[in-house]
């Protein structure tokens, strides 16, 4: 097993975690050194993954026990193609955000870099954590690490911010609570905490009353930290109000690694064949997707905040994705897990350009945007791309996984699904042309703001956002002409059996 | 870079060229001589790279390109065949005119951010030209949805709240319409996993299988999917969308949107569903009523017009019903008659908006009421105007006759001759409309106090009332005329020569092939 012990996969984790708690030290000594550290150790962590990815992909799915100890007693990290992918999505956006953060954070966070570096760190070591992890209470520490700095990091940000991040810290450790209680109940039923080790072991018990009520509250617990509707309200305050890199990064992932857990405990831990058929959880996850689809579409229509709406549009996708999961066939979980991935970078996209429009005209309302296409043409080039990703217009990849998911839903006979997932589609052509409208028409009669052709003087976002949100546009594109590359590379092995 | 002028890539050059145009267009917005200097040697270059494949598939059949896959049996795939490759050659032959046309005319009236109309025109003929060489559903809407989003900006150009208000209209109908195609789409590919047009159809085998309710369901949703065909009740976002510049509303009538509509539909008629499901499922039948219902009520319509342009707009939808009429006919002669419609109607409609929008540029009128005479002022256009209204009606020696009676022998071909009855009663009602603009814009007197022309600062003293000839007034002026009198010219000469550009030939294969 001298390959399963390759050190590339606790470097994703060690490097960030031990820099994390470097940059005080370096920080005060020299404040403008963090930047450079900070993401240095990102690129460090993001190399590391793309060759733990590489070695996946040709060698098959990699176990790394820590401090040699073998499971189910030691901590085991278990990585197949689709952590893995995972991995290497969260460490890329967060790279990317941390290079675009350069000139963003001393404005926003004036004399806080120190603090924002090292936290951003951790908060990335509680990611990867999560994702990599084979342990079912190990990946409890990593939740808490991750949210924990996110309740801090949130906290920094505009007034209100505070009361955001209260709010989340309250659902979020009711959340964590729930997640625990599942694991404990697991932990009596099956005296293991090793999810290789739990899964060999739960067949055998049959379909317990504990069992399933541990199944349940798992459920419970990561469905408030996803933000699933009903139990989503927690969301668009904290990622509205969080200071704009910190949203950068967190919204875009932190919802969807936690889908990534959803997927990993209902078909890794538990078994596809307990979930749909023993539990028939699958018609309830349909359901609820499909409310949050139309909630969260209608909704976003409501809001004057480019963030806010965009908070929404999330608690949208997260029921696609749940949805996805629920339709319970295989297309329909290629396109959820394809839609974990595609989601990811398009809000990472549209979270960048409010980050941009947010830097050179102070505020994130939907005003904001007005003759962004004359003052900057570039942002407003990746905010187009990212917005027709959204909506699902091919070539971009919001289509492809769209495509899945409706023709899951098809196979499924969910038509409730299917015509949410259509009106959703109508209603984020609303949205986005109604930022697009502001963007584009300068003479538009009634807005009081009439201008002539070049009055508007171009003032770009500074380069190193500019750079990271071309790169994240393009990467729209190229995902969907890829996506059969991705899916069948990534995605198809990790589709379990039974479906 | 040789392998770009090979034979089998030449669908992709076509494809590339405007999209190479429209980049730059953007980067060189400085500079407004380059910039329209790129569109036309781009639209040159389409037309020869069109024409160049036209003798090459009316002899050796459709070239194939496979570029990469998209899904499980569905790739990027692009095929030129006799039906795209007229609907290409129209295109592209008129976006050549168009930009000639659209210089005179944006630079006259002072158009505010022209970069922007020039690219997103340049996208709107990439998809169009992409919709007329895909070879299956999922590559056609890929470009079809471009087509809706990049016309959006092109809509909407004036930023008044009319045209916004359009503009939101159009999309409002059109991605709503998307929405529909992709819903047909995807049951296609559930049904039978593979969404390439083959002649015959390919939904064929599945019709034991499926209840035919679902089978006619599916076709109606891509019948709304063709939006863009406006047909009758889905039509008011082609009137309203009259408010752009003149140079959209040749783009949406006659270059390449609501053509794209029909040829949509004549890919699903023949190529997904095929002659015979439509026939079994009675959707040819309804196919046709739709289409009477549109001829008649859309003529009904346009009579009561009091803007020129919007009066034109009905005509349109009229005159695509008799492509869709063509199409739901199901016979060998129909179906040639609705091929040869599409860039025969076009080269006609360009005329007619490109004459609307010169009399609204250099003589500064809309409406209809207020072009008494008008035709002394703009003999040119005028006379342009005259041609192609006659050819709207389908009167012998232009165009339209050609295809207007390709479609009428195929309704008596079918038998059922109350569609003959249909043809014959809206190219008369044709004329209860087209002819009084004619007659007051020649024989009307025109009041003295309008004898002058819109643009005040360029105002030249007219030498005596008997020689006030607005059109010589500026050399501008000549970059409208020109093209208009070029397509003017084009309508009488399709009549006698309906092979130039192989176009007939291109009919006559296309049918060949799918009976």
């Amino acid at each position: 097993m001298a390959l399963s012990q390759t050190p590339f996969v606790v470097c994703a984790i060690i490097i960030p975690l031990l820099t994390a708690f470097a940059i005080p030290l370096i920080g005060y000594w020299k404040k403008s050194l963090c930047y450079f550290i900070a993401n240095a150790a990102l690129l460090a962590a993001l190399l590391s993954t793309v060759v733990v990815l590489n070695l996946v992909v040709r060698h098959g799915s990699l176990d790394y026990h820590l401090g040699g100890w073998a499971p189910p007693w030691g901590i085991a990290f278990r990585v197949d193609t689709l952590n893995a992918l995972m991995g290497t999505l969260t460490a890329s956006l967060f790279f990317l955000v941390g290079i675009s953060s350069k000139r963003n954070v001393p404005r926003e966070l004036p004399y806080k870099e120190t603090p924002f570096y090292a936290l951003f760190l951790l908060l990335f070591t509680g990611l990867m954590g999560m994702i990599f992890t084979g342990d079912l209470f190990n990946l409890y520490v990593f939740l808490e690490v991750g949210s924990l700095t996110a309740y801090a990091l949130i906290a920094m940000g505009e007034p209100g911010a505070m009361v955001a991040s209260f709010r989340y810290l309250i659902m979020g450790t009711v959340g964590a609570s729930w997640y625990l209680l599942g694991v404990g109940y697991l932990y009596i039923t099956t005296g293991s905490l090793n999810m290789a080790d739990v899964a060999r072991i739960l067949p055998g018990i049959g379909a317990s009353k504990a069992v399933l009520s541990g199944f349940a509250f798992l459920l419970i617990g990561i469905a408030i930290k996803m933000a699933l509707f009903p139990v989503h309200m927690w969301l668009p305050d904290a990622y509205t109000k969080a200071p704009s890199t910190v949203s950068a990064a967190i919204a875009p992932i932190m919802t969807k690694v936690m889908a990534y857990i959803l997927i990993r405990i209902s078909f890794t831990v538990f078994r596809a064949d307990y979930v749909i058929h023993t539990v028939r959880a699958g018609q309830g996850m349909v359901w609820f997707g499909t409310l949050a689809i139309l909630f969260g579409g209608i909704t976003a229509l409501a809001q004057k905040d480019f963030k806010r709406m965009l908070t929404f549009i999330i608690v949208a996708e997260i029921g696609y994705i749940v949805g996805g999961v629920g339709l319970a066939n295989a297309t329909a979980l290629k396109g959820a897990l394809f839609h974990v991935f595609n989601d990811a970078v398009m809000m990472a996209t549209l979270f960048m350009v409010a980050m941009m429009v947010t830097h050179r005209t102070g505020g994130h309302g939907i005003d904001r945007f007005f003759g962004l296409f004359s003052k900057m043409p570039l942002t407003a080039t990746v905010f187009t791309v990212g917005a027709l990703a959204v909506i699902g217009v091919p070539p971009t990849c919001g289509f492809f996984s769209k495509w899945y998911l409706l023709l899951g839903g098809i196979q499924a006979g969910q038509w409730g699904f299917v015509a949410a997932l259509l009106i959703c589609t109508l209603i984020n052509v609303a949205l986005f042309f109604r930022v697009f409208d502001k963007g584009l028409y300068l003479h538009a009669a009634g807005t009081g703001h009439e201008l002539k052709e070049g009055e508007l003087g171009i003032q770009e976002a500074p380069w190193s956002m500019v750079v990271v949100g071309l790169i994240l546009a393009s990467a729209l594109v190229v995902i969907g002409i890829g996506n059969q590359f991705i899916l069948e590379t990534f995605i198809q092995p990790v589709v379990p059996k039974g479906f | 870079m040789a392998v770009l002028f090979s034979l089998a890539y030449r669908p992709l050059v076509a494809v590339l060229i405007p999209g190479l145009v429209s980049i730059l267009v953007l980067f060189s917005r400085r500079r407004p001589n380059l910039r329209e200097a790129w569109t036309l040697i781009g639209s040159a270059a389409l037309f020869a790279t069109v024409l160049s494949m036209n003798q090459r598939v009316v002899k050796g059949g459709p070239l194939e390109l496979f570029l990469f896959p998209l899904f499980p049996g569905v790739a990027f795939h692009l095929r030129a065949d006799a039906p795209g490759l007229i609907f290409a050659t129209t295109s592209s032959c008129l976006w050549i005119l168009v930009s000639l046309y659209a210089i005179g005319y944006m630079r006259t009236l002072k158009e505010h951010a022209q970069t922007r109309f020039y690219f997103c025109f340049a996208v709107a003929l990439f998809s169009a030209v992409g919709v007329a060489f895909s070879a299956n559903l999922v590559t056609l809407f890929l470009f079809y949805e471009i087509l809706t989003l990049s016309t959006y900006p092109l809509v909407a150009h004036e930023e008044s709240p009319e045209a916004i208000s359009a503009g939101h209209k159009y999309l409002a109908y059109l991605l709503t319409g998307g929405v529909f195609f992709l819903i047909a789409i995807l049951m296609t590919y559930h049904w039978v996993l593979t969404t390439n047009f083959q002649p015959g159809g390919i939904l064929g085998p599945v019709s034991g299988a499926v209840s035919p309710w679902a089978l006619r369901i599916v076709f109606v949703c891509f019948l709304i999917g063709c939006v863009k065909a406006a047909w009758m009740p889905l039509h008011a976002w082609l009137p309203s969308a009259m408010v752009a510049p003149t140079p959209v509303s040749a783009l949406l009538h006659a270059v390449a949107v609501v053509k794209a509509g029909v040829f949509c539909v004549i890919r699903i008629v023949y190529y997904v569903f095929g002659v015979d499901l439509m026939a079994s499922l009675g959707l040819g039948g309804f196919l046709a009523l739709v289409a009477s219902f549109t001829l008649i009520t859309a003529n009904l319509y346009a009579i009561g017009q009091d803007n020129l342009k919007r009066r034109l707009a009905y005509s349109t939808i009229n005159q695509l019903s008799f492509i869709l009429l063509g199409v739901a006919l199901l016979r060998p002669m129909a179906l040639k008659g609705a091929l040869l419609h599409i860039p025969f109607h076009g080269f006609m409609k360009i005329t007619l908006f490109l004459c609307a929008g010169a009399i609204a540029a250099i003589a500064g009128k809309k409406e209809i009421s207020r072009m008494q005479g008008v035709g002394r002022a703009l003999p040119m256009t005028m006379g342009a105007f005259m041609i192609g209204a006659f050819g709207m009606c389908g009167a012998p020696p232009l165009a339209g006759f050609l295809s207007k009676w390709h479609i009428a022998l195929g309704a008596v071909e079918s038998g059922h001759l109350i569609f003959l009855g249909v043809i014959l009663a809206g190219s008369l009602l044709d004329v209860v409309y087209f002819f009084p603009v004619i007659r007051d814009a020649f024989f009307g007197k025109m009041p003295e106090s309008e004898m002058l022309p819109a643009d005040s600062e360029e105002r030249v003293a007219p030498l005596d009332k008997g020689t006030h000839w607005m059109e010589r007034q500026r050399p501008l002026y000549l970059f409208m005329v020109v093209p208009l009198a070029v397509t003017a010219l084009f309508s009488i000469l399709l009549c006698f020569f309906p092979d130039m550009f192989s176009i007939y030939d291109l009919a006559t294969g296309a049918v060949s092939n799918l009976f």
